[in-house]
């Protein structure tokens, strides 16, 4: 998988509301930035050629990538596909909606539900939220959370950013009522 | 005005010990509110990658509410060493050791609410920079950034090569971006260091130039 470059990001929140966070809530992201598959051809009516040449070994790169700078047991997830000026949303989205690019991130966190996803399109350092749900049941309220990133270069014109974000646990200080209280 | 110290209750020893995890004690004692490690790994066709990266810690600004004569040592000294230590055992996690780290640099983010000095306080004194620099094993002085920060601003920090300063290829910067810091009440402290010079390094060097005087001015083609 060739690559301009790959970004880790890791927050650790202590404080939250005034308060303790324990244990420290964990959030990674980690964001390859590589050349639109699609770059120049115009509308592309099929594209699986190109899911079929990127998505399986971008998941296969980031999937360990965002477990080890995790550093602990994953409880929630979620990705990102940001695409330069010059692509198409689809194009992003085709590289992440696919069996082929999620399952490398569910089968590695052990993980079951849909990976909730942003797929934007803009200027190099963009702002984007990346959703996180919990991994085993995308209804555990708690674990609802978003992470904002800005890459400062990327994505130039002609690139795209594939990301994902892994999280310890549900929101710091989270204390609202589970979804099954109000059925 | 006066703020209250937090009192330190106990001794310990950090000279060998990893705050990678388990540093509530740490946090605790200098107002961590968090830190945020970026790292960039830019692939390089003819050799090792060269990988970049920050970690900044938002603090409580212990000097909420005070005035410019309030004496800023005693808490400089107390905080700085420590965080030096949550910053640099990050950055040496993800560089992969201070063998592998080539330049350097440092930052402060003041809150709105705070006062320059403050952020200076934290960054640039020996309780901050003779640590830094010796966990990287660096001699240079470190460059750096301070100033005002809103949240959701960026901040260009730069860095130079940790044992010569003047070698022209390890000129460069780091952009941090922290969504929701400094508050006004914050500071955000920064180091930064990187394991290579710039991608394609190709504009010489001080020991390569020859003199360059505005005697050049004299006769310029245009």
């Amino acid at each position: 998988m060739k690559y301009r470059k790959l970004v880790t990001i890791v927050e650790e929140t202590t404080r939250e509301g005034g308060r303790d966070v324990d244990p420290v809530a964990r959030i990674a992201i980690v964001a390859a930035i590589f050349d639109n598959p699609w770059a120049g051809q115009g509308f592309v009516e099929d594209l699986n050629a190109g899911i079929d040449a990127v998505a399986s070994d971008l998941g296969a790169l980031l999937a360990p990538k965002v477990i080890e700078a995790l550093g602990a047991p994953l409880e929630a997830y979620g990705k990102a596909a940001i695409v330069g000026l010059e692509g198409e949303i689809e194009h992003g989205s085709a590289l992440i909606h696919t069996l082929k690019f999620g399952n490398h991130f569910r089968d590695a966190a052990q993980a079951t539900t849909l990976l909730p996803a942003v797929e934007k399109r803009g200027p190099a350092g963009v702002h984007f939220d990346i959703p996180l749900k919990h991994f085993t049941d995308a209804t555990i309220r708690s674990h609802h959370q978003s992470i904002e990133v800005s890459i400062p270069d990327a994505p130039h014109p002609g690139e795209i950013i594939i990301a994902l974000a892994a999280a310890t646990g549900g929101r710091p200080q989270q204390r609202l009522a589970a979804l099954s209280t109000e059925l | 005005m006066t703020t209250t110290p937090l009192a330190a209750t106990t001794v310990v020893d950090l000279s060998t010990r990893s705050t990678l995890g388990g540093y509530d004690d740490i946090a605790a004692a200098i107002g961590l509110r968090k830190i945020s490690t970026f790292s960039e790994e830019i692939p390089h066709a003819e050799g090792d990658s060269i990988l970049r990266a920050t970690s900044t810690a938002v603090i409580a600004n212990p000097w909420k509410g005070t005035g410019t004569d309030f004496e800023l040592a005693p808490e400089a000294e107390r905080i700085a060493p420590l965080l030096s230590k949550l910053l640099t055992d990050r950055l040496l996690d993800v560089l992969g050791g201070a063998g592998k780290v080539e330049a350097f640099g440092k930052a402060a983010l003041i809150g709105a609410g705070g006062e320059i000095e403050h952020a200076g306080a934290l960054i640039h004194t020996p309780y901050f920079g003779n640590l830094m620099r010796e966990a990287l094993e660096g001699t240079s002085i470190l460059c750096f950034a301070d100033g005002f920060g809103q949240p959701g601003e960026s901040l260009r920090i730069p860095m130079w090569h940790k044992t010569a300063p003047a070698t022209r290829s390890h000129y460069q910067t780091i952009e941090i971006f922290l969504s929701d810091a400094p508050n006004a009440a914050e500071i955000a402290v920064v180091a930064a260091a990187s394991t290579g010079p710039r991608p394609h390094a190709r504009i010489g060097d001080r020991n390569t130039d020859i003199p360059v005087t505005s005697e050049i001015l004299k006769e310029i083609t245009l």
